[in-house]
This record gives structure tokens, C-alpha cells and sequence, in this order.
């Protein structure tokens, strides 16, 4: 194979389903604002269309405002706070949301891609992508650079369903609650 | 959809097909670093990770620890060879360093298996390292080689060991050694226990020379290096070197620093005779140096 056959073959599809997926992604991803008149100070992702939206514990303290995907400023009320988890959930006035495509991140496998989406140094719904560095039942392990702001955003596998909440950067990898911690707690807190 | 799906696929099932044979090396205190089954029984990590050279374990992926006796070690190239007795997992599938291009995909693995991702971002010819190593193939990685990814694998998109990953050779970049480097090495590890390098028993210094100094001897280059220490009945004592003799040329290459010299004493130049071109009382003075074999450190 020539390596021009190659880009043709390869790398201008992967290119194409990357930049779909960002998109699909983007759609999902909330910025989360602080109270003041200042810009993100992280990202959340639409759990249901119903208006539930899930952060980490230290992007929400309290209420907040969330800017959704359509450019919308809406007033977010903090239903419920997990500090162990670093998990919050919000809850906007809204039905019909684009909500998130929610994976199993106890299926994910070391060396696949993952897209991580958030409000990087005030960029909004910026991608980064990366692949899964380790698993553990209390975090991924992600080799993806992130940046403040990309806290609460979705870490998301090829298929574009999200396997994880990016909450913080250790040692240079991005360490994400994984979503079967997110669906437990939203089971625990919100539905019980 | 479809592509990035088959690319993390593929990414995934690279990890798979390599991670069986890599290992943690306990050989220093805290952070364990990672080794490779080179072949059966046999591990290389990467030397500077070895600080201790007795009570070394490695451990497989399944969790078990085996007792690890170190072969030999090579601080020129930072590679350390263990044997492993009943190590009962499969040796690395070895890929051609030679077909590696820039901007080919790869994966950097550590014990666990951990993985780290990015591409071959530059290629270059025969190097050698700070520490005097030969190293057939430059190969610098854009990838992030995360603590006690040292010794462990560059995998290619097939699954297949392409090169061994050191932090432990440069300060600022991200290097991997050929395995055709490794591979030398650890056949001559396994042979000798050392890898042999040549040797002057000299210290040296570099120093500037004059310039009314350097054009009346027609000299080359700005400076030399100002022999400070000579061992006594070393091969350049047995030359007839003496202290404060400055080194301009060595081997008809002239020499500014450490590296210069260096790079002239490969392991095939021992027994050797190279030529050096001293200034000595102001005046030209060539020696005929037999170039001896670098004695090894704690060797009597």
C-alpha cells in the first residue's frame, strides 16, 4: 500500500468519525460557570434529557449557572454532592436535552482511544484525545492531557458513550470517575 | 465511526498481544521499573533503574514474584540483563527497527500493562550516548514515558517490541533504544557480563589554547583538553602521555571535549593503536597510544 493509498483509506475516515464524534460529544457537554460574573470553571454532562446534568463535587458547591451546548445560560439547582465520588448533580428546568450516551467503563480496555471534551483554560468544549493508561474500580487512568476546566466533562471511548467524568490531572495522566461510580450514585442519590 | 472504533481496537489489541511479557523490576527502592522477557529467562530493563544488585525480584502480570539474578550491566547504554529462573511466560514478539518510520503510531508500555500513546517523531543515525553507549538508531518519541515506564517496550501497531524506552540517557527528550541495540548488547552481556569500551587512563580537562599559540602550530579547532591525571602504567602512561600535555587531535579527529574522546573509543578499538597529537613545552608531540579495555567498576 502507498502511503498516499493510506491516507486515503485510513487516516481521512479516522479523521472524519473523530471530528463526528467531538461534535456528538460537544453536544452533551455543559459549561458550568461559577456565581460571579466569571467564565468556566469546569464542564458537566447531560445525563438525561430531562435536565440532569452530572459535574464533580469540586466544580459544584452550590448552585450554579450552566451554559448548554445551544449557547443557553440556565440557572442549575445542586440536588446532590458526593465528595468521596467527587460527583454533583444539577438540575436545569428543561426536557429534551441532547443527553449523554452512558458506556461501561468496567469493559474498558487498556490501550483504547478516548476523547475527553471540557472548558479547557477558558476554550470552550475542547477535545482532547488520548487512550486508556490503566483501570481501577475508583478512576481511569487516561494518557490525554487535559487542563483546568476539563473537570466534570466527559471522557468518552470510540463508540462516543461516555465512560467517565474527567476530574482531575496526577502526574501529568487525567484521572476520570468512572461511569459505573457515576451511575451508582445517581442510582443511591437520586433515585432512591 | 467505524474507523476510530477499529483504531481503538487495534490500539487495545496491541496492548494485549505485548503486555504478557513485560514485568516489574524491584530493583531500587519505592518505584519498581518495568522489564521485558527478552528471551526464556532472560529480562532486560534499563540500567539505571538497578540500584541494588542483590535481592532483585520481577514481578508478571499475574502478581507473582520471582527472585531475579543480575548477568550483567551496560551504564553506556542504560540496558541491565536479569536472569529468571521457571519464568513461565512468553518471550517478546521482536518487530524491525529498521522499517520505523516518522509518524508511525506507537505505544509505550509499562508493568500493569500500562499504556501510554503517541508517534516516533524523529529518526537519526548512530549515536552515542553521554556514557559512551553505541546505539545503532536514534529513535525520539512524542509520548510521555510516565514513572517506571523505564525498561519497558516500544510496541508498534502489531503488537510488536520495536525498541526498549529510557528516560535515563537524556534530560529533555524521550528516547527508545533500537532492539537491534538490544539486542547486541544482551548477547554480549550474556557472553561477558560487561560490554567493552576502549581506554586511555587519562583525566582530561578542556581548555581553550591561544590563538598566536594555535597558528604558530597549525593547529585545528579552538581548544584541547589538558591531560590532569595520568594512571600509572595505563595505556596512555606506556605511551609516554604526561601530565599537563593538552590532547588537540585523537585518531586524526581533532577533540574539544569528553564527548570527542569518547567517540573514538568504541569497544571495537581496544587493542587498537591510535595516534594523538599533543602540545607539550609549546611545541607539536605525537604519541602512539595502544588503546586498553575500561576496567569495570567494583572489578579488581
Amino acid at each position: 500500500m502507498s502511503p498516499a493509498t493510506t491516507v486515503d483509506a485510513v487516516l481521512e475516515p479516522l479523521a472524519a468519525a473523530a471530528a463526528g464524534l467531538a461534535a456528538r460529544l460537544a453536544r452533551v457537554t455543559v459549561e458550568v460557570r461559577g456565581r460571579g460574573r466569571g467564565g468556566a470553571v469546569g464542564a458537566g454532562v447531560v445525563w438525561h434529557p430531562d435536565g440532569l446534568i452530572l459535574t464533580n463535587a469540586h466544580v459544584a458547591s452550590g448552585d450554579v449557572t450552566v451554559v448548554l451546548a445551544d449557547g443557553s445560560p440556565r440557572r442549575a439547582r445542586l440536588v446532590a454532592r458526593d465528595v468521596r465520588r467527587d460527583l454533583a448533580a444539577l438540575v436545569v428546568d428543561a426536557t429534551d436535552l441532547p443527553a449523554a450516551l452512558v458506556g461501561d467503563s468496567g469493559a474498558l480496555r487498556v490501550g483504547e482511544l478516548v476523547l475527553a471534551v471540557g472548558n479547557p483554560l477558558g476554550l470552550v468544549r475542547a477535545l482532547s484525545a488520548g487512550l486508556v493508561h490503566a483501570v481501577g474500580p475508583r478512576a481511569i487512568h487516561a494518557d490525554l492531557r487535559l487542563a483546568p476546566g476539563n473537570s466534570g466533562g466527559p471522557l468518552a471511548d470510540a463508540q462516543g458513550h461516555v465512560v467517565g467524568l474527567n476530574a482531575m490531572i496526577a502526574g501529568g495522566l487525567a484521572v476520570a470517575v468512572p461511569s459505573r461510580e457515576a451511575r451508582q450514585f445517581v442510582r443511591e442519590q437520586l433515585q432512591g | 465511526m467505524e474507523a476510530l472504533l477499529s483504531l481503538s481496537n487495534d490500539l487495545a489489541g496491541a496492548v494485549e498481544r505485548a503486555a504478557p511479557s513485560i514485568v516489574a523490576v524491584h530493583a531500587r527502592r519505592r518505584l519498581p521499573s518495568t522489564g521485558i522477557h527478552w528471551r526464556p529467562g532472560i529480562v532486560v530493563t534499563a540500567d539505571h533503574t538497578v540500584r541494588a544488585e542483590d535481592g532483585l525480584t520481577v514481578e508478571t502480570a499475574d502478581g507473582r514474584a520471582r527472585p531475579a539474578a543480575l548477568v550483567g550491566r551496560d551504564p553506556g547504554s542504560d540496558l541491565a540483563v536479569l536472569r529468571v529462573a521457571d519464568l513461565d511466560i512468553a518471550p517478546a514478539a521482536l518487530g524491525d527497527d529498521g522499517a520505523l518510520r516518522v509518524g508511525h503510531m506507537v505505544l509505550a508500555l509499562g508493568y500493569g500493562p500500562r499504556a501510554s500513546w503517541g508517534v516516533i517523531s524523529a529518526l537519526g543515525p548512530r549515536w552515542r550516548t553521554w556514557r559512551g553507549g553505541e546505539i545503532d538508531r536514534l529513535v525520539r518519541l512524542d509520548l510521555v514515558l510516565y514513572p517506571g515506564f523505564s525498561g519497558g517496550p516500544l510496541v508498534d501497531a502489531a503488537g510488536r517490541v520495536v525498541g526498549l524506552n529510557t528516560s535515563g540517557l537524556t534530560r529533555e527528550s524521550r528516547l527508545a533504544l533500537p532492539v537491534t541495540t538490544v539486542a547486541r548488547v544482551v548477547d554480549e552481556l550474556l557472553r561477558k557480563g560487561h560490554v567493552s569500551r576502549g581506554y586511555l587512563g587519562i583525566g582530561m580537562q578542556p581548555v581553550r589554547l591561544p590563538e598566536p599559540l594555535r597558528a604558530r602550530l597549525g593547529l585545528p579547532g579552538d581548544g584541547g583538553l589538558i591531560i590532569v591525571m595520568v594512571e600509572p602504567d595505563g595505556p596512555a602512561a606506556r605511551a609516554g602521555l604526561m601530565l599537563g600535555d593538552v590532547l588537540v587531535v585523537l585518531d586524526g579527529v581533532p577533540v574539544g571535549d569528553l564527548e570527542d574522546v569518547q567517540a573514538r573509543l568504541g569497544g571495537d578499538r581496544v587493542g587498537t593503536t591510535v595516534t594523538a597529537l599533543v602540545v607539550r613545552a609549546g611545541a607539536r608531540a605525537e604519541l602512539s597510544i595502544t588503546v586498553g579495555e575500561r576496567p569495570r567498576r567494583g572489578a579488581s
